[in-house]
């Protein structure tokens, strides 16, 4: 992957909510899962939502990928409204500047691991012969050059999740944003995907947003933002990432 | 890539679409097997009715229409060669012949029976009945005193070729008139009803013992029967040109039931073809609703990553009508080899009335194999729109949190 242009203007705003809310009605309960939520990331960050179950981690992360609405709030993305963005258009951002892991990798498993990395390149109607070479730069960075033909039931854990990075890398994202990426790996595996990640947002200025109740993710953080019971309770500025 | 995922998820869980693929095959090789059988009986039927009756008739309208006996309508011999005259203008005739029937009495000093007879040209091969011919041999001159017995009326009168019979009958003038003829031939007409009463004596003959010179109908085949309809129109504008009192009936307006017949079998067909779409549609509904829910958390997944409803749509629907495809494909196949080898099996059947064995025949056509194919075709693309509907409309959120 080569540098990105955005890295020289590190610091631009990439995503950001403000007074960010959103509540479930449970029976006669109305219980708030996030509650007026401001925040941040910016060109370059590697930024760590950090908190335990039940705390609104991914109900934020949802929001942040544009997958789920506030029900009060906003979230700009690149200093943009998204709340009356209709369907379409949300897809439309999330194919072409939103990256996704997941805790449970989500891979296609009728799909080739190849495949699976080049699934969102379809979706922007990306040439053929340039979704070859992007594909074949990802799985290079990711380390698993070799593993083109293989289905997702012939990887180990730790390989899954490698594929579902250079899967949410190959589109050239704006912001990756990775739900508990190490909760469903050992702790050795753990830590490679994690310093992966930091290899990525280090080496080629990939903007990284990550949600977990993991204290080890906590050391690869430039930021931490605690949050519990909706809100975020404070943040903390590590600087420059912890080199691999 | 939409076309490859689906191919890969419909043999994803082999078990159950093997289930699928059985039930659209067994469905279509049943109504690949019915649409033949009653193509091939519509066909038959309309294929001897014509043979019988020629693809159009020219003769008085009430004769034909079934308002006067033959005897009250027949045609003038000078009308009858120019009505043959026009008839010969037209190109694919397969032949021309003309007949004359009447009622009368058949037998001997020992008792005598009704006789339905016709009085017919020898010469004209599609209508001289000689391929029916059992025993003995067919009439052979147009003024001979002959006569073709049915095998029933022959074996009731105890007379077989080489024995002389005695006909009696009205002539055109209201007497009564009598000859003694030789019985040459005896024909297995497939009607026993009507076998017990008939015989055929050449049109010279009949028409001296009727004393006339005129004949009651004429008979055309063509090459094509679908045209029937088409010269019908044009003889009847030549016949009004030429001041000619004589209308012309195409085979299937001579043979109401036939109309009957064929929307029986039509309706036989319609409720089989239905029945089979229905069981293809739910049985494939249930196993496609199975297969796409369990796949929530993928449509959640292509959601996230930015494909569209419509595409996760597009994907589901794919499936269903891969299934359908492949099973189309399948079912038309089974149902053509079963339909060769039950034709093999060379079974027959005598039917109701009749007295001689009639195959039964299975036809494999374009219609046979065409119509199974795009009834599960259709089957599975509608079984699959429910749960496509279903998954694509999810919302991103609903469907990752899916297990």
């Amino acid at each position: 992957m080569q540098r990105s242009s955005f890295c020289y203007v590190a610091g631009t705003p990439v995503l950001e909510t403000q007074g960010l809310t959103k509540h479930y009605t449970l029976g006669q309960e109305t219980v708030r899962a996030l509650d007026r939520v401001d925040f941040t990331a910016v060109q370059g960050d590697f930024a760590v939502v950090n908190g335990p179950s039940g705390s609104g981690k991914t109900t934020l992360l949802n929001m942040l990928a544009l997958i789920d609405r506030p029900s009060e709030g906003e979230v700009l993305f690149e200093g943009r409204p998204t709340r009356r963005l209709s369907e379409g258009e949300l897809a439309l951002l999330r194919r072409e500047k939103i990256g996704l892991v997941f805790q449970t990798f989500n891979l296609i498993p009728v799909l080739s691991v190849a495949e699976n990395v080049e699934y969102p390149l379809l979706l922007t109607k990306t040439p053929r012969g340039e979704r070859r070479g992007r594909v074949a730069a990802r799985l290079e960075e990711v380390g698993l050059s070799g593993f083109e033909k293989r289905r997702p039931d012939e990887l180990s854990g730790g390989q899954r999740q490698r594929v579902a990075v250079a899967r949410a890398l190959v589109t050239a994202p704006r912001i990756v944003l990775a739900d508990e990426p190490t909760a469903n790996l050992d702790s050795a595996t753990g830590r490679q995907i994690m310093e992966l990640l930091q290899g990525l947002n280090r080496d080629h200025c990939v903007t990284f947003l990550v949600v977990t109740h993991d204290p080890s993710v906590l050391d690869y953080a430039q930021r931490v933002l605690t949050i519990r019971d909706g809100r975020i309770q404070g943040e903390e500025k590590r600087g420059a990432p912890r080199p691999a | 890539m939409t076309i490859k995922i689906a191919a890969r998820n419909v043999f994803r869980n082999r078990r159950r679409t093997l289930i699928s693929l059985l039930v659209i095959g067994i469905g279509l090789t049943i109504l690949s097997f019915v649409l033949g059988f009653v193509g091939e009986a519509i066909t038959a039927a309309q294929r001897s009715l014509a043979m019988e009756l020629g693809a159009l008739q020219i003769g008085d309208p009430r004769v034909l229409d079934g308002k006067a006996s033959g005897l009250e309508g027949l045609i003038d011999p000078e009308v009858a060669q120019r009505a043959l005259a026009l008839v010969e203008e037209l190109p694919n005739v397969a032949g021309v012949t003309t007949q004359v029937r009447f009622a009368g009495l058949v037998g001997d000093e020992q008792g005598s029976t009704l006789l339905l007879a016709r009085g017919i040209v020898p010469e004209d091969c599609m209508a001289n009945y000689a391929c029916l011919i059992v025993a003995g041999r067919g009439l052979e001159g147009s003024e001979a005193r002959e006569i073709v017995l049915g095998e029933r009326l022959a074996e009731r009168l105890g007379v077989g070729p080489g024995d002389r019979v005695n006909v009696a009958t009205g002539t055109v003038s209201g007497t009564l008139n009598a000859a003694t003829v030789t019985v040459v031939g005896v024909v297995q007409y497939g009607e026993a009803q009507v076998e017990e009463r008939l015989g055929f004596v050449p049109l010279g003959f009949a028409q001296r013992l009727l004393r006339t010179s005129g004949v009651e109908r004429i008979l055309v085949w063509l090459d094509d029967l679908d045209q029937a309809s088409g010269f019908a129109g044009q003889l009847t504008r030549a016949f009004s040109s030429a001041g000619l009192p004589l209308a012309v009936r195409t085979w299937d307006e001579l043979t109401p039931f036939f109309a009957s017949l064929e929307t029986f079998w039509s309706a036989f067909s319609g409720f089989t073809t239905l029945a089979v779409f229905a069981l293809v549609l739910f049985s494939v509904l249930e196993v496609l609703t199975i297969s796409f829910l369990e796949r929530t958390r993928e449509v959640g997944t292509v959601r996230a990553l930015g494909a569209s409803r419509g595409r996760v749509f597009a994907g589901f629907v794919s499936e269903g009508v891969l299934v359908g495809i492949v099973g189309g494909l399948g079912g038309a196949v089974s149902g053509a080899i079963v339909a060769v080898l039950f034709n093999a099996l060379g079974l027959t059947f005598v039917p109701p009335g009749g007295n001689m064995p009639q195959p039964i025949r299975v036809a494999v056509s374009a219609s046979t194999l065409v119509i199974p194919f795009l009834v599960a075709l259709g089957a599975t693309f509608l079984s699959s729109l429910y749960p496509a509907a279903k998954n694509a409309r999810l919302t991103v959120v609903e469907a990752l949190r899916s297990l």
